[in-house]
């Protein structure tokens, strides 16, 4: 057994039972009052976060830049990862793998999305994460943001979105990002861990993913290019200008705020952890093209599997990992982002996460030995 | 043509999945008492430990059966009539048969203690006795698991995870002897014991005993020790579940296992047997049934061809397996003779035979590779993962000692970052 998710299904939290649907609202309540501040049309006519933040600042003692609901959304986040890493390392801490990357994610959270934001305010410089990317961070590549940054910054960013990580998604897989780096799965895998398992593993779950994820990939694209080509030539065309304004805010409103954030997180209670990074990450679709072709893959030990589904269960991304393993094919699919969990919570040792050229063949039944023994 | 499959196992569907794959247009029925759908059933452990639902358990999707038109009969088979082609029901109703493929699998072996009949008694192997243990197993109970096999090891660690104080009573002087050596039975019973659960080894069950209430009370153990105990699980094996086949004209062996030939045909016409009731030829000569998940899958597969009437037979490679007791996995490969026999007395090494062996120090790890002569002829390899292929080719190109251990890195299949395989013990183990 797998003694850290023994009882899973008889924790009300974890199957969905109504404490499961308070959740969900509660977090679909707070996601909406962050992104969208006073709602008139609803009778708010202030902006309830913005002022629990300056309250909690001014009783805190901290300096007027920190009375902000952003910095007390990160502060909450970053504590939600920590708590979320210790109950990880609880249950999953015999794994040398599950250590190493749960240490690595919060760590990158704790420093490069919380701390050193704060820093650079701090010197009177504008904030900046440096572990998220064009195309998830979708502003990071808008003439606005760099040319607002000094030139490090914009190497920084650059580098990583177009060079470093194709290289490291084809060599190691998406999951050197979208486990041990983004923020968006690292909450996923550290406070989301008691619901990875709630994600559909239907063939129709599959379809409509593999539709949706690359619509918003292709629009995120086309937003991009829609916002460098308003900056070149906008001032000459102003209703070109209101047009790619407009597509700005509403990518900004339907991609940024509702489907990562209202969407992606309230549902993790009843729909899993990762239906943004599954459904929706434009990063995540493009890293999984470049993984389709690269190392990344999970080898498959012939005829071992016992078919007892815990790699399918507990696959957040919705994978039927059980298929596979049943058929002896190992196997590479663009949306694994590389937890590991399938192999982890294996009984029988069938599965592991492999970046090297392939060493046992495997497709075939084990081959029928006659030896005399 | 109309098959009859009698049993909803892993054998059971895959033996109609391959007649529906060659046989579009037969009448293909499938006969079960337990559940609707085919459940992985060595999973239920992790149904009964709250780690997945049973539906988890399904390997497919809940319209296979609409898709592959299999007809589902729900019902308990009294008898087979070979002679008017056709099952007969407990209730009297018959549903005749052109083909029929007996899949029955195994049932637990029944405890044969006295006042062990009755409430309080538990077996795990069917789903029915899951759902009887999961009421009855409450947080703060006695519980005392008898036999030390594959299912009381996985028992005793849910009952312990459920607040219950767990005894294992094992007859023989160590866990598992079967599979494990000396060294090795006492790393796990160490690691046992470090989850909490008391072992107890070399110690028989003399009889139930039961309060006026009827209710268990304790286990009266050899030399007159009382166990407190308010739940027993008896897990001391697996016995082929065809008793409603005895005196009838399907031939079975002592054991009561269905006697089958190379293509899996039983001494009845048009009827044959896969899976853990078949009694089939192992590699070394002797006929037991293999009860085993992947070879009933095999199984299944070959008695379909048989039926269509291909010349399929069924041949068993070279043994491997592996299972985890509480944290520890283990694989084995090939040949390791057991090092105690079936009533627990110890029994000599085999002429020829040693063994190398290595503790991991610090770790609860441990390797043991069986060589005959100068040949590796089997692996048993616990508290790491280990790829079993590698193993077989290994023992199939008949690789001396020394070239095994330089390239045994190779086949290790832990996650990673784990600790790589290396040789703590070049000389002196090999015993």
């Amino acid at each position: 057994m797998q003694s850290g998710i023994m009882n899973t299904y008889q924790h009300p939290i974890s199957n969905r039972a109504w404490i499961a649907w308070a959740l969900s609202a509660l977090l679909f309540v707070a996601y909406i009052l962050l992104y969208f501040g006073p709602l008139p049309s609803l009778g708010l006519r202030f902006d309830l976060l913005q002022r629990l933040a300056e309250a909690m600042g001014h009783a805190l003692g901290l300096p007027a830049f920190l009375h902000s609901k952003w910095i007390l959304y990160g502060a909450v986040y970053t504590l939600a990862m920590i708590a979320g890493g210790a109950l990880v390392l609880r249950r999953h801490g015999n794994s040398r793998y599950q250590r190493v990357r749960t240490l690595t994610v919060v760590s990158v959270q704790v420093l490069l999305a919380f701390m050193l934001p704060i820093v650079l305010q701090v010197f009177g410089r504008k904030e900046y994460y440096f572990s998220y990317f064009w195309p998830l961070k979708i502003e990071y590549f808008y003439p606005s943001v760099i040319l607002e940054q000094p030139f490090l910054i914009i190497f920084w960013s650059f580098l990583g979105s177009l060079v470093a990580f194709p290289l490291l998604a084809y060599f190691l897989g998406k999951r050197f990002y979208c486990s041990w780096i983004c923020g968006c799965g690292g909450l996923a895998n550290t406070i989301g861990e008691p619901f990875r398992h709630l994600s559909s593993k239907s063939s129709r779950a599959w379809s409509i993913e593999k539709v949706s994820i690359h619509t918003v990939l292709f629009v995120a694209l086309v937003t991009t290019a829609i916002v460098w080509i308003n900056w070149a030539v906008g001032k000459q065309h102003p209703d070109f200008a209101r047009f790619a304004f407009r597509v700005q805010d509403w990518y900004g409103f339907a991609i940024g705020a509702m489907f990562a954030g209202v969407l992606g997180v309230g549902l993790y209670p009843l729909m899993g952890t990762r239906v943004w990074c599954r459904f929706g990450c434009p990063m995540a679709a493009l890293l999984g093209l470049i993984q389709k072709f690269g190392r990344f893959r999970i080898t498959v030990k012939k005829d071992m599997c016992i078919s007892c589904g815990n790699c399918s269960t507990y696959c957040e991304m919705g994978i039927d990992v059980r298929q596979y393993a049943m058929a002896n094919e190992s196997f590479t699919r663009a949306s694994c982002v590389g937890c590991g969990m399938c192999a982890h919570v294996c009984p029988r040792g069938v599965l592991k996460l492999e970046n090297k050229p392939v060493r046992w063949k495997a497709g075939q039944p084990i081959r029928v030995y006659a030896v005399d023994l | 043509m109309h098959y009859v499959i009698l049993g909803n196992g892993i054998a059971g569907i895959e033996a109609a999945l391959g007649l529906r794959a060659r046989d579009a247009d037969a009448r293909i029925s499938v006969v079960s008492a337990e559940h609707e759908h085919l459940f992985s059933r060595p999973a239920l452990m992790y149904v009964f430990a709250g780690q997945t639902s049973l539906r988890d358990t399904e390997p497919h999707d809940r319209e296979l059966y609409e898709r592959m038109r299999f007809e589902r009969r729900s019902g308990r088979v009294a008898s087979v009539d070979v002679a008017g082609h056709a099952l007969v029901f407990d209730e009297g109703s018959r549903l005749a048969y052109d083909k029929l493929l007996l899949a029955v699998g195994s049932k637990g072996r029944g405890a044969p203690w006295p006042g062990a009949a009755g409430e309080g008694l538990h077996y795990f192997v069917t789903l029915r006795e899951l759902e009887a243990l999961d009421r009855a197993a409450k947080n703060g109970m006695r519980a005392a698991v008898v036999g030390g096999g594959l299912i009381g090891v996985e028992v005793a660690e849910v009952l312990h995870d459920r607040g219950l104080h767990v005894t294992f009573v094992i007859r023989e002087g160590w866990y598992f002897p079967a599979a494990l050596d000396a060294s090795e039975s006492a790393l796990v019973a160490e690691h046992m014991r470090g989850h909490g659960v008391l072992v107890r080894t070399g110690a028989t069950v003399e009889r139930v005993l039961r309060g006026d209430d009827g209710r268990i009370r304790a286990l009266r153990l050899s030399g007159g020790d009382e166990l407190a105990a308010d739940l027993v699980v008896s897990s001391i094996g697996v016995e082929p579940n065809t008793a409603f086949l005895a005196g009838g004209e399907v031939a079975l062996a002592e054991s009561g296992a269905i006697e089958t030939d190379d293509a899996l045909r039983t001494s009845a016409s048009d009827v044959w047997a896969a899976g853990d009731c078949a009694n089939v030829t192992w590699v070394d000569g002797s006929r037991r049934p293999e009860q085993l998940w992947y070879t009933a899958r095999d199984q299944g597969r070959v008695a379909a061809r048989s039926m269509l009437g291909d010349d399929a037979s069924y041949r068993r490679g070279t043994w491997y397996n592996s299972a985890k007791f509480f944290d520890l996995e283990w694989t084995t490969a090939g040949h390791v003779p057991a090092t105690v026999g079936p009533d627990g007395t110890p029994v000599a090494p085999l002429p020829g035979y040693r063994s190398w062996f290595q503790r991991v120090p610090g770790r609860f790890e441990s390797q043991r590779i069986v060589v005959k002569g100068n040949r590796v002829v089997g692996f048993n390899m616990l508290g790491s993962r280990w790829n079993h292929e590698p193993f077989l080719e290994w023992i199939h190109e008949r690789r001396p000692l020394e070239w095994v251990l330089q390239h045994l890195g190779k086949a290790q299949f832990d996650e990673e970052f784990s600790p790589r395989f290396r040789v703590y013990e070049r000389h002196g183990a090999v015993s």
